[in-house]
């Protein structure tokens, strides 16, 4: 039993995802032929002993409830603490909307309150990784810091005017951090992870409140770095990860899974990633298929040509429909005579017979759910 | 108290299967895999959550440890509930005495105290030996109407063929009038399929009465079912005309897979009115490489295909490295067939590597078999019908 609880935060700005975020929040994102964005992150805490996992949830959250459900899947589904949901509601201090991951935590601080655990790992929901948490848990703990912030120093994960970079000392200390800077001047880009002792986040939401701030980062922490007061330190997290923020990120991703080496990276035997069951059949393959460097998920009936692909569960593929460079999520089907390629169809997509939709691979084609072509 | 239910469904899961030779070795038989990513139980499991019937005895004896872990506390198949659910029930010492299960009706004597707990109307017997759907509740509603002591359920086999089987004779109101067990002149091709539904009151009273006859082997099938006929109780039999496969042989075993590869399929696993419900190992889709070719097969989560798969059943966690072919072949969870080897006509059991350029099986013959976690050395050639364990040699 860990005496850790973990906060997952999943309010982040979605614009660039286009339709894809349209109905649901980055979080509830399918990937990799049958997750979600966050079975990835409560994986990694889950298995690393966690089994308080409070998820914060902003708008779009009927499917991320939908994915959750009991926490079951994530073995969250105990007597004492498991998985709880937490979304906005309103109260008369309470707006409703969060305006920030401050105001969320203060409208959930009867939660923070009540939970025993002394450390809590605050996460983010927009990254894709699978760490070794006690690693990161147990480094937090000896080094007697108030904060330790996970980071990767990996270029693929910088981006212009967006997101948290760190300045790291050789000692690991954090003594500069910069919030959406034009470029980032720093390579340690922070993982949106990490890790505080409960109360001392609790202090720091009520300070955070009563002056009005609403990002924890640029308005608390950055003042702390500053002041000196406070032991920030920085963690590196030197294995594969990406941010699901554009849908070209969420592409890139995909493809990178399609390389053997990324996947075993990503699913190491000892960090298995959870997910919420449908239990369907294994894959079916016709006589006369094609089907190459793709991954499929159970359910799928396979007629046709698949290459650089990922399907995910039940998906239809007729007799002479050609997909090429696709993700095709739950349910969609291609029928006969189609040819697809760069595109990504959201679940239960049509794509109707000898349809041709073939986008540039710099901004691929994305149909939303249910629509036929 | 626990709260009544009308049916309580009893599996008898406790059989070696040794007809299945090394691939029951170390497991029983119901934990056996099937099509990919089930295992044989997964079916009357599913069809009791699918009929509604949520409170599941499962008697088991030979091999149990894989075969309690695979059912756990019951969630895969809806059946982890605080008013029933699916419990596994091994002999156990009562007083003094202490014994193995000794029969299929004693199995269920020695369980007597686990289904008064439920005041049941109705005891269903089923066993862990086929591949198949099938709506019990309609069958519980046929028993019911006909106000019988006893439903067998029975299907039609080939006239040749039924001597192999227990047979029924039946009238026009489908009232059994006679019941042989594998007659050599069969006057009827109705063939029990292992399925019963029994009035409780009755089954209760007719097992005290065989478990008190010394001279009894305390089997339905022997004992049970004709003392009922000869004291002329009500035993209907119920026709079932779907899928029904006997896996109880390494041929049949292998055949109830390729089953799965024709078109259209003979039991439709896509049915989403009617799911079978299996325990899932939680990896990743499969992913078939670059230069991989697959057809006519059936593939699952975590496997990886990197040769040449045909006609074929791979279950999760398998990998075909460059170079080898799988053909005709059930592979089951987590071997690998390594580079350049040759797998046909064949079933690989769990964890068994094939080392490269090995050949496993002919393209003809008997079905040849790889027990599991067994290290079939590089570059030997296993023929057609043999079965590879511990103590073969190269």
């Amino acid at each position: 039993m860990k005496d850790v609880m973990g906060v997952i935060y999943t309010g982040e700005s979605d614009s660039r995802l286009r339709e894809l975020t349209m109905l649901r929040a980055i979080a509830a994102l399918p990937v990799a032929g049958r997750y979600r964005v966050i079975d990835f992150l409560l994986s990694s805490l889950v298995n690393c002993g966690i089994r308080n996992v409070g998820v914060i949830m902003q708008k779009n959250y009927h499917s991320l409830m939908d994915h959750l459900g009991s926490g079951k899947e994530w073995d969250l589904h105990g007597k004492h603490d498991g998985l709880y949901m937490l979304p906005p509601f309103l109260t008369r201090e309470n707006m409703g909307v969060f305006s920030g991951i401050v105001d969320a935590l203060r409208s959930n601080a009867n939660y923070l309150s009540r939970s025993k655990q002394e450390y809590l790992v605050l996460c983010g929901s927009s990254m894709i990784f699978n760490a070794h948490m006690d690693e990161f848990i147990q480094h937090h703990i000896d080094s007697g810091a108030d904060i330790t912030m996970m980071y990767t120093k990996l270029p693929s994960m910088q981006r212009d005017e967006y997101g948290t970079y760190l300045a790291v000392a050789e000692d690991g200390k954090v003594t500069d951090l910069e919030v959406d800077p034009t470029h980032p001047s720093y390579p340690a880009t922070f993982m949106h992870v990490s890790i505080m002792k409960r109360e001392f986040l609790r202090s720091l939401v009520d300070k955070g409140v009563a002056h009005g701030q609403h990002d924890l980062n640029r308005d608390i922490i950055l003042p702390m770095i500053q002041a000196g007061h406070a032991k920030i330190n920085a963690w590196e997290y030197t294995g594969p990860a990406w941010r699901i923020d554009s849908v070209q990120a969420y592409f890139n991703f995909s493809m990178d899974v399609l390389k053997t080496d990324i996947r075993s990276q990503l699913f190491p035997e000892d960090l298995p990633v959870y997910t919420k069951v449908r239990d369907e059949m294994p894959a079916r393959y016709g006589d006369n298929v094609t089907c190459i460097n793709s991954l499929v998920a159970d359910g799928c009936i396979i007629e046709g040509t698949v290459e650089n692909s990922i399907l995910f569960r039940g998906v239809r593929v007729a007799p002479d429909a050609h997909i090429k460079n696709c993700i095709i999520m739950q349910d969609g089907q291609v029928h006969s005579g189609a040819y697809i390629e760069n595109c990504i169809l959201d679940k239960q997509a049509v794509i109707k017979r000898n349809a041709r939709l073939i986008g540039p691979s710099a901004y691929p084609i994305v149909i939303a759910k249910n629509v036929v072509t | 108290m626990m709260r009544k239910k009308t049916c309580v469904a009893m599996l008898l899961a406790g059989g070696q299967g040794s007809r299945l030779g090394i691939l029951t070795k170390q497991v029983a038989k119901p934990a056996v895999p099937y099509g990919g990513k089930y295992r044989i139980i997964d079916f009357p499991l599913s069809n009791c959550t699918n009929s509604g019937i949520d409170t599941v005895g499962v008697l088991t004896q030979y091999q149990p440890l894989e075969l309690n872990a695979y059912i756990g506390n019951g969630a895969s198949w809806d059946l982890d509930m605080n008013n029933g659910g699916v419990f596994v029930l091994p002999p156990y010492q009562k007083g003094k005495v202490g014994e193995w299960y000794r029969g299929t009706a004693n199995a269920i004597y020695q369980n007597m105290a686990f289904i008064e707990q439920y005041h049941p109307d109705y005891v269903l017997i089923l066993s862990g030996d086929h591949i198949y759907k099938m709506d019990y509740n309609k069958m519980l509603n046929f028993h019911v109407r006909h106000g019988a002591d006893a439903t067998i359920a029975v299907r039609e086999v080939p006239w040749e063929e039924a001597s192999r089987f227990g047979i029924m004779a039946t009238d026009a109101d489908d009232n059994i009038i006679e019941f042989a067990e594998k007659p050599k002149q069969p006057k009827s091709n109705k063939a029990s399929m292992g399925v019963y539904i029994f009035t409780w009151e009755k089954l209760r009273a007719y097992l005290t009465a065989d478990e008190a006859d010394k001279s009894s082997s305390n089997d339905f099938g022997k004992n049970i079912i004709p003392k009922m006929l000869a004291d002329k109780q009500v035993m209907c039999a119920y026709m079932f005309d779907g899928y029904w496969k006997d896996v109880g042989t390494i041929e049949s075993l292998w055949e109830a897979n390729m089953d799965l590869l024709s078109t259209p399929m003979p039991i439709d696993l896509h049915d989403k009115k009617w799911r079978i419900y299996a325990r899932t190992p939680g990896y990743p889709p499969h992913y078939i490489a670059k230069g991989a070719t697959v057809s006519g097969s059936l593939v699952t989560e975590g496997s990886q295909v990197f040769g040449h798969v045909e006609h074929s059943v791979l279950f999760a966690g398998v990998t075909v490295e460059e170079g080898a072919e799988v053909i005709d072949a059930v592979v089951m969870p987590g071997a690998v067939i390594k580079r350049g080897a040759v797998v046909r006509r064949s079933i690989i059991a769990e964890n068994a590597i094939v080392g490269p350029g090995s050949f496993v099986g002919e393209e003809t013959g008997n079905i040849a078999v790889v027990g599991h976690g067994i290290n079939v050395p590089a570059g030997v050639s296993v023929k057609a019908g043999v079965q590879v364990d511990e103590e073969t040699t190269f």
